[in-house]
């Protein structure tokens, strides 16, 4: 059977997008099609705004829609902590938490000569330039726990530590509430390794 | 863990085998080219999902045939079914455990350990370091989920830093050498642990070796095995001493773009009476310390895993006199299940066949029980 032109479209932008095949795309478009028009119009203008309205904060790289993200601007966090992380996605992760009251800072990646990112592909110098306003006291590194993510961090150590600023890195261990019987064997090595006194 | 049966089709000569086992020692019997060494390369498959010599596998479908299945029964507390199909017009293999299609190797790996002795093994005491550093890495895998993600860390390690010291040699742009720090703190602090395990492992596995190396001469033989990386180490100072060899060999490594120290290069010296066994072991010896080896990994695996590994013997005793086929016969019954391929049974005298044992002839891709 011929698709229309306008579904056949809908359905190979679709299946672009992560995690959704050939079928799921035809699912969903066929979908959209049988929904109210008042809510597919919403969705297309939602997802227009996301291109035009949002941008990444000019100090610290996080998702934003003015030019300077609103923990950046926000007179309520603590402007004395700094939390280096990966990418934009992560702050929305330790953001659920409300464990922390300081600023971010998104790298844009990892340290891996293999994929040919480098120190200049990562923000570093925009991190350093941010330590000017004398504001800056505790950097916390929290960066994926995989080969990369720690040869990052300690790279990032190596940097910032002679400049006179605490630097930290987010602990590694068991998930609370998880029963430690189910906890994959490297992830209970690796808490048995680098347990706390109490 | 017992390996009830299993059923073979269109695999290699066997166009249509059922077998049964018994749960002690299973004698494989059968002329050069008649498939008995199929059963066992069948049984490897079930255990690890791979060919027992890493040959892909559209060259275990029989030569008529466009596809192959085998089929499996495990006994241990409870019973699993194994079916691993393969078919060469999809190029695709299929695996699954109780119905349920295993969609990652790891996911069996380890579930019916198994130990082989075979032809390769010479390899082992004969070969290359290289050939010394995997028999004991995929023991140590085997037994410890940490080690192996360490491993693998450790390599992309390797890799990634192997990477930089190429772009450090092209390009000699002054802020990489920052970048080679952090990612040799990396291969320190990960490759220290890589020594760390295996410092523990030699020295829980030298007892095993003796002992099984001393069952099998009853001599006063004594075989030890050393490990050797960069340097003479104590436990406690790894990552100084790797910085310092390091640090020693920074220009070559700039030159030559290579990682030039680490476990990746470490050796495992076997000696007999303190000799060297590459260097000055006889052929015999040679055999006995393959065939040591093998029988310390296998009671290795039996007590850091609490599971009792599947045996599987390729012809060992085609290579063997009397004296040590009779001294194997006697100490295979201190083994759980096994799967012993020989070309003809009335030759060894000496091998003894309990009832519980199984002799089962092979021709021609075709089983028949004696």
């Amino acid at each position: 059977m011929l698709i229309p032109e306008p579904l056949q479209l809908v359905i190979d932008e679709l299946s672009k997008l992560p995690s959704i095949g050939k079928k799921t795309a035809q699912r969903l478009a066929l979908h959209l099609l049988k929904s109210d028009k008042e809510m597919v119009k919403s969705l297309a203008k939602g997802l227009i705004d996301l291109k035009e309205k949002i941008q990444f904060c000019e100090v610290c790289f996080n998702i934003s829609v003015a030019n300077i993200c609103e923990i950046c601007t926000s007179q309520k966090r603590d402007r004395s902590k700094i939390c280096v992380v990966e990418e934009a996605s992560d702050i929305i992760a330790i953001e659920r938490t409300n464990e922390f009251d300081g600023l971010y800072h998104v790298l844009g990646g990892v340290l891996s000569p293999l994929s040919g990112k480098g120190v200049e592909d990562l923000n570093i110098k925009e991190l350093l330039k941010r330590f000017e306003s004398n504001e800056v006291e505790e950097i916390i590194l929290a960066l994926n726990p995989d080969t990369e993510g720690e040869t990052t961090s300690l790279y990032m150590a190596k940097l910032i530590k002679p400049l006179g600023l605490k630097v930290s890195r987010i602990a590694r261990g068991l998930p609370i509430g998880g029963d430690l019987e189910f906890a994959d064997d490297a992830t209970i090595g690796r808490a048995v390794i680098s347990r706390i006194d109490i | 863990m017992i390996l009830k049966s299993i059923e073979l089709k269109n695999f290699r000569l066997h166009k249509d085998s059922v077998l049964t086992f018994s749960e002690n020692l299973n004698f494989i019997v059968g002329g050069n080219g008649q498939g008995k060494t199929t059963i066992l390369e069948a049984i490897y498959y079930m255990c690890t999902t791979k060919s027992l010599n890493q040959s892909p596998d559209i060259e275990s479908v029989n030569f008529e045939e466009k596809f192959f299945e085998i089929k499996g029964q495990f006994e241990d507390l409870t019973k699993n079914r194994i079916n691993i199909n393969f078919n060469s017009d999809v190029g695709k293999k299929a695996v699954l455990l109780d119905e349920k299609q295993i969609f990652r190797a790891a996911d069996i790996i380890g579930k019916f350990p198994v130990v082989t002795l075979i032809q390769s093994d010479h390899e082992i005491t004969q070969g290359s370091p290289g050939e010394r550093r995997k028999f004991v890495d995929s023991i140590i895998s085997q037994a410890s989920e940490t080690y192996l993600k360490i491993f693998i860390d450790y390599n992309k390690t390797l890799r990634q830093r192997s990477s930089l010291l190429n772009q450090i040699r092209e390009t000699k742009n002054p802020s990489l050498y920052s970048q080679l720090d952090a990612w040799t703190s990396t291969l320190i602090k990960t490759g220290s642990e890589i020594i760390r395990h295996r410092i523990k492992f030699k020295n829980e596995f030298n007892e095993y070796v003796k002992n099984a190396y001393q069952k099998i001469m009853n001599t006063i033989e004594t075989p030890d095995i050393s490990y050797q990386t960069f340097t003479e180490i104590e436990d406690k100072n790894i990552e100084e001493e790797f910085a310092k060899e390091l640090n020693k060999k920074k220009e070559l490594e700039l030159i030559r773009a290579k990682n030039l120290v680490g476990p990746h290069r470490d050796d495992f010296i076997f000696n007999v009476n303190n000799r060297e066994l590459r260097r000055y072991g006889s052929q015999g010896q040679h055999k006995t310390f393959q065939i040591a080896l093998r029988f310390a990994q296998f009671f290795y695996m039996k007590d850091t895993m609490g599971r009792v590994p599947i045996f599987l013997m390729d012809d060992i005793f085609g290579e063997l006199d009397t004296y040590r086929a009779k001294k194997i016969s006697e100490y295979l019954k201190e083994v759980g299940q096994s799967f012993i391929t020989m070309t003809d049974f009335t030759n060894y005298s000496d091998l003894v066949k309990l009832e519980n044992d199984k002799l089962i002839e092979v021709e021609n891709g075709t089983v028949t029980y004696v």
